[in-house]
């Protein structure tokens, strides 16, 4: 069967020779639009899937996992036990992939082989057939290290030079500078990685008792005067408004440096302690929006 | 049956005549980890799995593998299961490891074909009368018996094991690092000093 070279794709010579604050805008585009290709080859993949479904929710980061195949992908994770035979299939399918394209590489199985480290069929790394740029290590590795794996790699995206990226030996006069310094690790709110934990809903009797009162009003929405709240407390925080809480720091676990998790920072996050004190339920969801105008 | 029946059967089996004319030893029924277990004479392996199928009742095959035996030789064994009455039992028969050929089993079930290829393959048991036998698994191009116990893994040798086996061992030179090689790897593998 002959087989015909196709040239190497190449990237276009605009994206090479734009100027700096143009190529800022393209690295800015193509971090956040990343049409990811699933290679999942064992229980790794499981973890992919649920980091890309409701709970995680890649998509909020830009990882976009509807791509039909490695041709409209610009991002492939390699998630699972890579082995001898199935090599040469994932690099054929890095090969249909365009450029610009990234390899994450989710797991100790294509990291390293993990503990298959021994089996005679075991590749010892998806990186010794494929370029990697971000690995992520675990056994499967939890969602929410994918999350952070993915922002690591959106941290390279924005920092490099395409050209210099496809540069081979020394150049030929183009910049060899990164486009932008990579922004440095920044605290990240606690609901980047780790979505809160939600509120427990009313019990059931103060729900009935609810709804049993006589409707003499409209339905509480939006800006609606309300009725005088029985208690005095201070309205709690507008998230909306100008006020805005510290975050408290995050070691690099994604835990608060003092131990304490407060959930008061989440916008919309009532504690029930506060709210059920007197047995009424009185703030239906999220005591926040009808906190300024609505109490006296 | 119960397996004071099968072994009776087994027992008459072994009395019958040998259609090769090899009769070898008699079939020896003994249970072995809770499952009823015949070893059979290699001389008479089709035939004790006709007679596990026609007599028994064995219509169904379930898998068949090899065991290395390492001076012993090479085992065979399948695994047969009756769909009308639930009872199965392994056939086991032992090969030269000097000469591993046994009949082929594809005649009496014919399941029995993927199952002989890969035994083939990670043992290196040649299946006299198989009607394709080549390897099913292994990429093109591997060279030895992978499932054999002299087969050398010689992964930790070639490339060394990136992380700590323990909490606390993240540098080089930790002293149980030296363990790392596996067995049957020869000792002046790899590293000098490793």
């Amino acid at each position: 069967m002959g087989v015909t070279d196709l040239p190497e794709p190449r990237i276009g010579t605009l994206s090479r020779v734009a100027p700096r604050p143009i190529k800022f805008i393209l690295n800015w585009g193509r971090r956040y639009s990343l049409w990811v290709f699933n290679f999942g080859l064992a229980c790794c993949a499981i973890e992919f899937i649920a980091t890309s479904m409701s709970r995680h929710d890649f998509i909020r980061l830009g990882v976009i996992p509807f791509a039909p195949g490695p041709r409209q992908a610009d991002l492939m994770v390699v998630s699972g036990t890579v082995t001898d035979k199935m090599a040469p299939a994932i690099k054929r399918l890095y090969e249909q992939m365009p450029e610009p394209k990234y390899v994450i590489s989710f797991g100790a199985c294509s990291n390293c082989g993990g503990p298959y480290w021994d089996s005679y069929c075991v590749t010892k790394g998806v990186d010794q057939i494929i370029p990697v740029d971000v690995y992520v290590p675990g056994c499967p590795p939890r969602p929410e290290a994918l999350l952070h794996g993915i922002v690591r790699l959106q941290q390279k995206i924005a920092a490099e030079s395409l050209g210099e990226r496809y540069l081979t030996g020394d150049g030929d006069g183009h910049s060899r500078e990164p486009v932008a310094p990579a922004p440095p690790p920044r605290p990240m709110e606690a609901t980047v990685l780790r979505r809160p934990l939600r509120p427990p809903p009313p019990s059931l009797p103060e729900v009935l008792r609810e709804a049993d009162q006589p409707t003499e009003r409209l339905p509480r929405m939006g800006t609606l005067p309300l009725p005088a709240a029985p208690d005095e407390q201070p309205p709690p925080a507008d998230p909306g408004g100008g006020s805005t809480q510290e975050l408290p720091r995050l070691d690099d676990d994604g835990y608060p440096e003092d131990g304490i998790i407060d959930l008061s920072i989440v916008p919309g996050f009532d504690d029930p302690d506060e709210d059920y004190q007197d047995g009424d339920y009185q703030d239906g969801d999220g005591g926040g929006e009808d906190g300024g105008e609505g109490r006296r | 049956m119960t397996p004071d029946e099968i072994a009776a059967a087994w027992s008459g089996w072994s009395a019958g005549p040998a259609p090769s004319g090899d009769a070898g030893d008699p079939a020896r029924v003994d249970e072995t980890f809770g499952t009823l277990t015949v070893d059979v004479p290699a001389g008479r392996w089709v035939d004790a799995l006709r007679f596990a199928r026609d007599d028994l009742g064995c219509g169904f095959f379930d898998w068949l593998t090899g065991v290395d035996e390492l001076a012993d030789g090479l085992g065979v064994v399948a695994h047969v299961y009756s769909l009308e009455s639930g009872h199965h039992l392994l056939v086991r028969t032992r090969v030269p490891r000097a000469e591993p050929v046994l009949a082929t089993a594809t005649g009496v079930y014919r399941g029995a074909n993927w199952h002989e290829r890969e035994t083939y393959e990670m043992f290196g048991v040649i299946f006299d009368g198989h009607p394709d036998l080549k390897p099913l698994l292994l990429p093109d191009g591997f060279e030895g018996h992978p499932l054999r116990k002299d087969f050398v893994l010689a992964a930790r040798v070639a490339k060394p094991w990136p992380g700590a086996l323990e909490p606390g061992e993240s540098g080089a030179g930790a002293p149980s690092r030296r363990r790392l090689r596996p067995p049957g790897v020869p000792a002046d593998w790899g590293r000098s000093g490793r």
